[in-house]
């Protein structure tokens, strides 16, 4: 079976390329993984653009903005006891007001921008100026920033009405949503499992379409571990490539904001609103910018035999294998195969150094987020302990306002930074981060796209991580590198493990070079646009959700 | 090689069965052994570091996981890193230079920002007495 062979021979695949819907049933259907079907309902047409369907018809105006708006609010309104995606959601009157002054510019045949109508949620670390922004954490509950962040800014710039900020582990700090300062997220392909984290709220609430996209964080995998777990696309931009003005600072060598939809071009056309330079953020690149959403939506990728024909394809073998479900790698291997029916390339590639990205992500991330969180002293902001002597009062308010994960988190951090230990730990750890960018390069020299899973299972149920950390930190494996070496990637569900009512979801993790986004969308579009028998909708939508509405 | 020893005074409860000890602390020393190369991790000293009031039992409670994850920070003292460079953050070689124009803007949201201020006494941010104890 050609699945076997993807292990051992790091050599070509499949010699012959042989046009993709003959074969990729044979080709996927391998004894270790659940036969690929749609949970759900017959009918599996691949995901359409849900903001180009908006536009479409706000425009031709078959259908309001205000509409179109109520039936997400009744989709929050009705999962949210089930899921809790939200911190915080907006005034149902204001959201309305909004997508009404879209229908009446249309009306007025006045010009609309690209987000125009599009209902939007925003992770609670990324400040929202006329909303509530607490980054998951009690130290800022009530907190309203003085500005938006510049990725809101400019969302809303074009049009984007923002319904909600989405749930998230404190601060960043996390990778289930369990580590909230107020509540946990629910898994909408199964309640009693965690969405991932750190952005669960924002994968959560784009799976259980309770908003059309979102945005969320990635320091060590947060956007893209939540999206796999989620059924849902996530992208991870290239560091610098998005501002991280008003994203509340984690890590700030790794932090970025990424995007999430339930289809590659919505994720592309969220990164085209949010990307740029600003001079607001000096670590904000002045690299061009392209139009990500343009190239992809005006190609018609489904009619030739090999729309990706040459791309070179380097599947991870660090990725792969032991510590990783059986199931997840039969997926890994079967999207390889479908890469390989699209015209792909795909050999196996080393990165030497990989597992030690893992300690040397904690040693930086702990040892940054030590330091950025130095500013929750409430004094200026947060919420304060009163108490006779300052140090007491620092102590006691971050002592009550911060959970035990941060505290943590922050305690390691300062130890990896104490004299004597600098060199030990963090410096050390930024000699790994220099070992792993060269590593990537390499390997990205020789290949167009690395590819992995996002993460070595499908979501955990709640609370089976939450007492053992090193465990919770091994889930990130496959995500963290690419943080440490600054790259962008893109995750796309490919496939179901067991688990839940009807499967879990997998995602397959595409790593490109820097400022590569435009060739991961399209590869990820083309792969998304061709995937047989999945529909990445959760069973418990079915009720209000029929096959052919908006996806 | 420098070497200044620091006393420091562990909690008991951190060494079962032991009574209040005072163990020496090497600050400044660079010859690391694989598995265990720097003194422990002194919780309640680092929560005072950072500002962080913990109770008896936090310590007792996060000794061990912190201990236990910092230990496994020690593989990255089993590697050759010879000649390798720290790199602070991903490539920023390509870019033209980042810096802005000396010049003050006023922010205009000014309420907002004093809206947030747990105790303002205009036009000063009122807290309680400062004592140098350290």
């Amino acid at each position: 079976m050609p699945s076997a062979s993807l292990l051992q021979n790091p050599r070509i695949l499949l010699t012959s390329q042989t046009p993709f819907h003959r074969n990729l049933r044979h080709h996927i259907h391998t004894p270790n993984a659940l036969p690929l079907q749609a949970p759900l309902s017959v009918t599996t047409s691949p995901p359409k653009s849900s903001i180009l369907e908006i536009q479409k018809s706000i425009l031709s105006q078959t259908q309001k903005a205000s509409d179109i708006a109520s039936e997400y609010l009744a989709r929050i309104r009705q999962m949210e006891p089930r899921i809790q995606s939200f911190l915080h959601v907006a005034e149902e009157e204001k959201v309305m007001r909004e997508a009404e002054k879209v229908d009446m510019k249309v009306e007025r045949g006045e010009e609309i921008g690209p987000l125009a109508g599009v209902l939007v949620g925003v992770k609670d670390n990324i400040c929202t100026k006329d909303m509530p922004s607490t980054a998951g954490s009690k130290i800022l509950e009530g907190y309203r920033p003085a500005f938006d962040a510049t990725a809101v800014r400019k969302m809303k710039k074009l049009g984007a009405i923002i319904v909600g900020k989405t749930n998230l582990d404190e601060f960043g700090m996390g990778s289930t949503t369990e580590g909230s300062g107020f509540h946990g997220t629910a898994n909408p392909w199964d309640l009693s499992r965690v969405p991932g984290g750190s952005s669960g709220g924002s994968a959560a609430a784009v799976s259980a379409r309770q908003c059309v996209v979102s945005l969320g964080s990635d320091t060590g995998g947060s956007v893209r571990q939540p999206a796999s777990f989620c059924g849902v696309v996530g992208i991870k931009p290239t560091y610098g490539r998005v501002s991280r003005f008003g994203l509340m600072a984690y890590a700030s060598s790794l932090d970025v904001i990424g995007c999430m939809g339930s289809s590659v071009i919505d994720a592309a056309i969220l990164l085209n609103a949010i990307s740029g330079h600003d001079k607001l953020d000096s670590t904000s690149s002045k690299h061009e910018i392209v139009d990500y959403a343009s190239d992809i939506i005006s190609k018609d990728f489904t009619n030739s035999s090999n729309p990706l024909k040459g791309l070179r394809v380097g599947m991870i073998k660090e990725t792969l294998g032991e510590g990783v479900d059986a199931a997840v790698t039969s997926s890994i291997q079967a999207s390889a195969l479908h890469l390989e029916a699209l015209g792909c390339v795909v050999t196996e590639v080393s990165l030497p150094s990989f597992s030690l990205g893992l300690p040397a992500y904690y040693v930086l991330a702990s040892s940054e987020s030590s330091s950025n969180l130095s500013r929750y002293d409430s004094v200026r902001y947060g919420n304060q302990i009163a108490a006779d002597e300052i140090t007491a009062l620092y102590g006691d308010s971050r002592a009550n306002g911060f959970g035990s994960e941060v505290k943590m988190r922050i305690l390691m951090g300062t130890y990896a930074l104490s004299a004597g230990y600098y060199d030990a730990y963090y410096k050390r750890a930024q000699r790994v981060r220099t070992l792993i960018k060269k590593s990537f390069k390499d390997a990205l020299d020789s290949n167009d796209i690395l590819i992995s899973p996002a993460a070595p299972s499908a979501a955990y149920r709640i609370g089976e991580k939450t007492n053992d950390a090193l465990a919770m930190y091994a889930g990130d494996i496959s995500t963290v590198n690419v943080n440490l070496a600054g790259l962008p990637a893109l995750v796309v569900p490919c496939g179901f493990v067991e688990g839940g009512t009807s499967g879990l979801p997998v995602g397959l993790q595409m790593i490109g070079a820097a400022f590569d986004e435009a060739k991961l969308l399209k590869v990820g579009h083309v792969f998304e646009q061709t995937l047989q028998n999945c529909k990445f909708v959760p069973p418990l939508l079915s009720e209000s959700y029929g096959s052919d509405s908006t996806q | 090689m420098n070497l200044a020893t620091v006393f420091v005074r562990i909690p008991t409860r951190l060494i079962h069965g032991c009574p209040p000890v005072f163990r020496p602390l090497r600050i400044g020393s660079t010859r690391l052994h694989s598995t265990s190369p720097v003194q422990p991790p002194d919780v309640a000293r680092l929560a005072e570091t950072a500002r962080i009031t913990l109770s008896l039992g936090e310590v007792e409670e996060f000794a061990p996981k912190i201990r236990q994850v910092i230990d496994w920070f020690g593989q990255l003292q089993d590697v050759n890193l010879e000649n390798i460079e720290p790199a602070i953050r991903a490539d920023m070689e390509n870019e033209p230079s980042h810096m802005r124009e000396d010049s003050p803007k006023t922010f205009e949201n000014r309420e907002a920002i004093l809206a947030a201020i747990p105790s303002y006494k205009e036009p000063y941010i009122e807290v309680p007495k400062v004592l140098n104890i350290d």
